[in-house]
């Protein structure tokens, strides 16, 4: 199947079984290592990327669901103002231990405050709550954004 | 090699669909995972896939004569977002699954895997809500009870397509939602209880209760609420033991990986008792 | 989510953007899963569907060429993963003795031709009466491993005892989910093996290595790759996977990678002990607990493997903070047909301390009193003997953790309320440093610290797996020797690099590893000025007042503790007996912390492990088959199942501790569960004796009467 959409920007056309996983086409075709398999069943969110803003489980969609939009990982993500917010916030929190989720959290952050810029700590908690952290108990994560938000003033 | 067409339009996917057989896929949040095959494989289909999640004729949310229509590929996340959705749908909404996986899932997907813990299921019961399938030459309108036929089972044929789901422009004035699943996260649903009620001066005018997750099909019934109407919600206390032995039948829930049938079934009869005693 | 803690007046505690967050904030941190070789091959393993039974044959398709099997007749050396008992069969021989146990490989180039090619294999089992629980285990006496030890004259205080109460406890399995799942990978590059992979070991694999290829140390290299959790689920899992893949690159000339899907990996990788404890206990005229019979059962599965040390260390905690002049403790591993029990944090400890804490909540009920005053009346101080009759050397501050959680809690006051449904518990716990007995001695862990001109670079094979290693050993060194951290470099933990300071467990790391490092950059320090370039070695030498008799299990079987104490408040819904853990206060002594953020993140990350395992996270057997076997039915905390947690420290510096630093990665797990567990039987008025406590058991417990 003719698969044409953006990803990190770039204007990408390719073909591929309609079936493979957005996941796999990010990891295994384009090189972007920062998407993780954690699960494969949407239940971890190692595995979330934008797509036309939003946090998606890239291990459930489908190659064909894509078509026509924008996807975007942190390989695209990372060079942004709102990315330096988000990883401030999070160095200054303790938010990364071992590292896995952390892709999958910083992905989750963008789409929250892309919607809700000034959202609750209930809110944030909410939010975060389809990625899944076992190291840090959560609560450190959960400060990195609330101190992206603030050094991120008027980003988003 | 499993093949996959993008039709332009809705009259363009029935055409196709009256043509050949495929398996229907929005953003694939129940099929991907059900046919997943593990690291790094993609997902096993037979048949080639027809994708509908981005055809604007199936996106609309509107009200048109008192009735609330929701397209079969609205988001959950947007249905969420919108002014004209009564807030108890929207709890239900907020509840399912995680913000990642809403911002995918659509309604109708939820609708058509008809699985007996289906969220949205239990409200659009509660609602005698109506589903609109449409082939290339025929469009039908049945009550969701009449969709599902059995615990994943639907009367959709293979030339068809759920297109809208309408359910009536209506708020009650007092609504409860409770779900348990097995932690305050994402979690499938043990059991669940929707609990809405229109109450002037004192009296029941209109109540529905629907139990989800608890029997193969969502319980529901029509001649207890009518039983109900007319009475007071102060005589509710004095009666509510004779209500919730009429409910307990229909509560026929399974032992399973999350939970088992005595703690189902003890907390849906818990849950009505709760929703009644405090209706006033 | 308020941290309240006192003000910490040692320099080494203030916290630093810890090193490696930069590279995984930016997705550029790079897991084995995201490497890449050349001709490289995938591997899956084909596992056992049976919980006992012989394998009469196995059918194999045609295999299609570049695609291979691997089975038990590729293994060059002996067919037997190494560890503490090297039972396990790197592929299974003639039987399987639980479902999922590993049977050979399918390797290739394609993912989709492996999956045909391991579609077709059939294989024909003639089953056998398995062994699924540990009642049937029991009653068959399948035993692993039997031990005892005594104290002083356990029979007398039962003869003279005014009262006997008898207890038993028990607890579930548990799995680690760390967010990576287990990958490895191998390649011979000449006719050197080189592994890497997500492992806190690399000298476990190297050993296993060294058996299973039947090659020479030197021509192994394991390298550790960036390890997204670990938390003891890669401990001696790596040595299995490890030889798998080094078999199987051996076999194909190919580079091979194995990364197990999710599902596998909790199908089959080690998980947490279930256990069985009882107690007798002797109370005296003045109701004071003056002995105690307990008897602990652990559940290793299959093969016994690592459990031994498991089931030590879990006797080993067994009186826990407590002074118990007369003691007879047993400890049984019990073999059953389900996948094997390995490390996990806390090693053994968390089931044997949620028990006894719990017997003396239930005791102290029974007799009318206050659980924590009861609690307080047994307190070990220093210079106790400890229950295998060592020596309580450092300073107990118990009472001052305790006087400091029951004021920032405001435990009496919520004690008094009485309303049914709402919670407050306390726990007492300690966590031995180190490994048990005469662990250390064997390792004898090496390191080596190198000047070269300005930089350092400092060897070990203590892995970062996400608890702050390379930070707070790069912290140590250059606090020390009062040079930047950037010119402080910690080298890749490669077998072919690094000497053998020991693998990362045991709560080890900071203590004798960061204290080894200390000690040498001390060394260092003065010589500075007169050498460029100057090469250190040192070898760990247990403190020379600790002795250790093995055979018997006397003396100090941990050369210091670590101390905590746990508050939690919890409600529960009366109509849906859902349970919140509202509130977990903790206060610790680790002697001192050496960057305070960076073990704060330790202790609430641990804290959470230890309310999920109390709570929420269920899995049990059926016919042999974990009944939650994904994560859609085997459920961790999500950022909305935490309490607000309350971290706070009491200092008291450890003699031989870099800095005064003891042990924390285990200690932050041990102390909520049976806090939770208190805090829920204080709200239900009943005793909590089984974890997890979920709504369907206190449903079933409300509805008793």
């Amino acid at each position: 199947m003719k698969i044409d959409f953006t990803l990190n920007n770039k204007e990408i056309s390719i073909d591929v079984d309609a079936n493979r996983r957005l996941l796999d086409l990010l990891r295994d075709d384009f090189g972007m290592k920062s998407v993780k398999e954690g699960c494969g069943e949407g239940e971890c969110g190692a595995c979330v990327v934008l797509v036309n803003g939003r946090s998606m489980n890239s291990c459930m969609l489908p190659a064909g669901a894509i078509i026509g939009k924008s996807v975007v990982t942190l390989e695209g993500f990372k060079h942004t103002e709102r990315y330096k917010a988000i990883e401030s916030g999070f160095l200054k929190a303790g938010s990364v231990q071992c590292g896995f989720c952390t892709p999958g959290f910083v992905i989750s952050t963008e789409s929250l405050l892309n919607e809700n810029p000034h959202p609750t700590d209930d809110e944030i908690k909410e939010a975060l709550s389809g990625n899944l952290c076992r190291c840090t108990g959560y609560n450190m994560i959960v400060k990195g954004v609330r101190l992206a938000i603030e050094m991120g003033e008027g980003l988003w | 090699m499993v093949d996959g067409i993008r039709p332009k339009s809705l009259k363009k996917a029935l055409e196709i669909l009256s043509e050949q057989q495929f398996t229907i896929m929005a953003s694939g949040t129940d099929l991907m995972v059900q046919r997943a095959r593990g690291f790094a494989l993609a997902p096993e289909f037979e048949k080639p896939l027809l994708f509908i999640e981005h055809l604007s004729e199936l996106k609309k949310i509107y009200i048109e004569n008192d009735e609330i229509h929701i397209g079969a590929c609205a988001i959950l996340t947007d249905i969420m977002h919108s002014e004209i959705i009564p807030p108890v749908l929207k709890d239900i909404i907020g509840q399912m699954a995680s913000p990642p996986t809403r911002n995918m899932a659509t309604l109708a997907g939820n609708i058509c895997n008809a699985s007996p813990a289906g969220d949205s299921l239990p409200y659009l019961y509660a609602v005698d809500a109506k589903i609109v399938l449409q082939s290339s030459d025929e469009k039908r309108t049945m009550h969701v009870s009449e969709f599902i036929t059995a615990a994943k089972k639907t009367v959709l044929k293979a030339n068809e397509l759920v297109t809208d789901i309408i359910i009536p422009n209506k708020v009650y004035s007092h609504n409860v939602y409770r779900r348990l699943g097995q932690r305050k996260g994402m979690s499938l649903t043990k059991a669940s209880l929707l609990g809405m009620a229109d109450i002037e001066e004192g009296k029941i005018i209109d109540i529905r209760i629907a139990l989800g997750a608890v029997s193969a099909i969502i319980a529901r019934s029509k001649e207890i609420e009518e039983s109900l109407k007319n009475k007071k919600t102060e005589d509710l206390k004095t009666d509510v033991a004779e209500i919730l032995a009429k409910y307990d039948p229909l509560i026929k829930p399974i032992d399973d990986a999350r939970s088992t049938a005595k703690y189902r079934k003890k907390v849906s009869l818990n849950l009505i008792k709760d929703f009644l005693e405090n209706l006033n | 989510m308020k941290s309240k803690r006192a003000p910490v007046k040692q320099p080494i505690s203030k916290s630093i953007i810890r090193v490696d967050s930069r590279a995984k904030l930016r997705g550029e941190a790079q897991y084995v899963s995201d490497w890449e070789f050349e001709n490289m091959l995938y591997a899956r393993t084909f596992r056992s569907t049976k919980a006992k039974a012989k394998i009469l044959s196995i059918e194999i398709p045609d295999i299609p060429e570049g695609y291979f099997i691997v089975d038990k007749n590729d293994v060059p050396g002996v067919n037997r993963m190494r560890t503490v008992v090297s039972d396990h069969p790197l592929f299974a021989e003639d039987n399987v003795q639980y479902i999922g146990q590993p049977i050979l490989l399918v390797v290739g180039p394609d993912r989709e031709g492996i999956d045909s090619i391991y579609s077709q294999i059939k294989p024909e089992y003639q089953e056998e009466t398995p062994l699924l629980t540990l009642e049937e285990a029991e009653k068959h006496s399948k035993v692993f491993t039997d031990y005892n030890y005594k104290k002083e004259d356990p029979e007398k205080a039962f003869a003279n005892a005014h009262r006997i109460i008898e207890d038993s406890f028990s607890t579930g399995y548990q799995e680690h989910v760390y967010l990576e799942p287990q990958g490895i990978a191998a390649e011979f590059k000449d006719d050197t093996l080189f592994v890497y992979g997500s492992m806190q070991c690399p000298f476990y694999v190297e050993g296993a290595l060294m058996d299973a290829m039947d090659m020479p140390k030197e021509k192994i290299r394991v390298v550790q790759t960036v390890t997204g959790g670990a938390f003891g689920g890669k401990e001696e899992f790596p040595s299995l996977n490890g030889c798998h893949v080094a078999i199987a690159a051996k076999k194909t000339g190919h580079p091979v990678s194995m990364i197990y899907d999710r599902d596998e990996d909790i199908l089959c990788s080690t998980k947490r002990h279930p256990s069985k404890v009882r107690f007798k206990a002797a109370l005296d005229e003045n109701d004071d607990l003056v002995g105690l019979d307990i008897d602990v059962l652990l559940n290793a599965g299959a093969y016994n493997g690592l459990s031994p040390v498991v089931l030590q260390r879990a006797i080993f905690s067994a009186t826990n903070v407590y002074h118990i002049k007369n003691l007879n403790v047993r400890g049984r591993n019990y073999m059953t047909n389900v996948l094997p029990s390995g490390a996990y944090r806390g090693f053994g400890a968390p089931q044997t301390i949620f028990a006894i804490e719990m017997l003396f909540y239930n005791i102290a009920k029974k007799l009318g009193v206050d659980p924590l005053e009861y609690k307080m009346r047994h307190l070990l101080k220093q210079a106790d003997s400890t229950c295998t009759g060592g020596c309580v050397r450092e300073e107990v501050k118990m009472p001052e953790i305790i006087e400091k959680i029951v004021k920032s809690s405001d435990y009496y006051n919520k004690l008094k309320n009485n309303k049914k449904y709402q919670g407050i518990g306390i726990s007492l716990f300690l966590h031995g440093c180190g490994f048990t007995g005469k662990g250390e001695s064997v390792i004898n862990g090496k390191i080596e610290l190198i000047k070269n001109k300005d930089i350092v670079t400092f060897k070990v094979s203590s892995v970062e797996m996400g608890q702050g290693a390379e930070t707070v050993l790069r912290k140590i060194v250059a606090e020390t020797l009062e040079i930047p951290i950037e010119k402080v470099i910690y080298e890749t933990v490669d077998t072919g690099k690094v000497p053998d300071s020991g693998p990362t467990v045991a709560s080890r790391t900071t203590m004798i590893v960061g204290g080894l490092l200390q000690k040498t950059a001390m060394q260092m320090k003065e010589r500075w000025d007169d050498l460029e370039n100057l090469e250190l070695t040192n070898n760990y030498k247990q403190p020379k007042y600790l002795s250790w008799d093995d055979e018997n299990f006397r003396g100090d079987c941990y050369p210091v503790h670590s101390w905590g104490a746990n508050v939690a408040e919890v409600e529960i819904d009366p109509v849906t007996y859902e349970l919140t853990v509202k509130k977990l206060h903790a206060v610790f002594d680790v002697g001192v912390p050496i960057d305070e953020r960076a073990l704060i993140g330790q202790m609430e990350g641990g804290v959470v492990q230890g309310v999920g395992w109390a709570t929420i996270e269920v899995m049990g057997s059926d016919l042999g088959r974990l009944k939650q076997a994904n994560l859609t039915d085997y459920k961790i905390p999500t950022s909305m199942d935490v309490p607000e947690i309350d971290c706070d420290f009491v200092l008291n510096p450890y003699e031989f501790g870099p800095f005064g630093a003891k042990c924390a990665g285990e200690l932050s797990f041990v102390g909520s569960p049976p806090a939770v567990a208190a805090a829920v039987a204080h709200a239900m008025g009943k005793a909590i004796n089984h974890l997890p406590i979920t709504p369907e058991v206190l449903m079933e417990m409300d509805n008793e009467d």
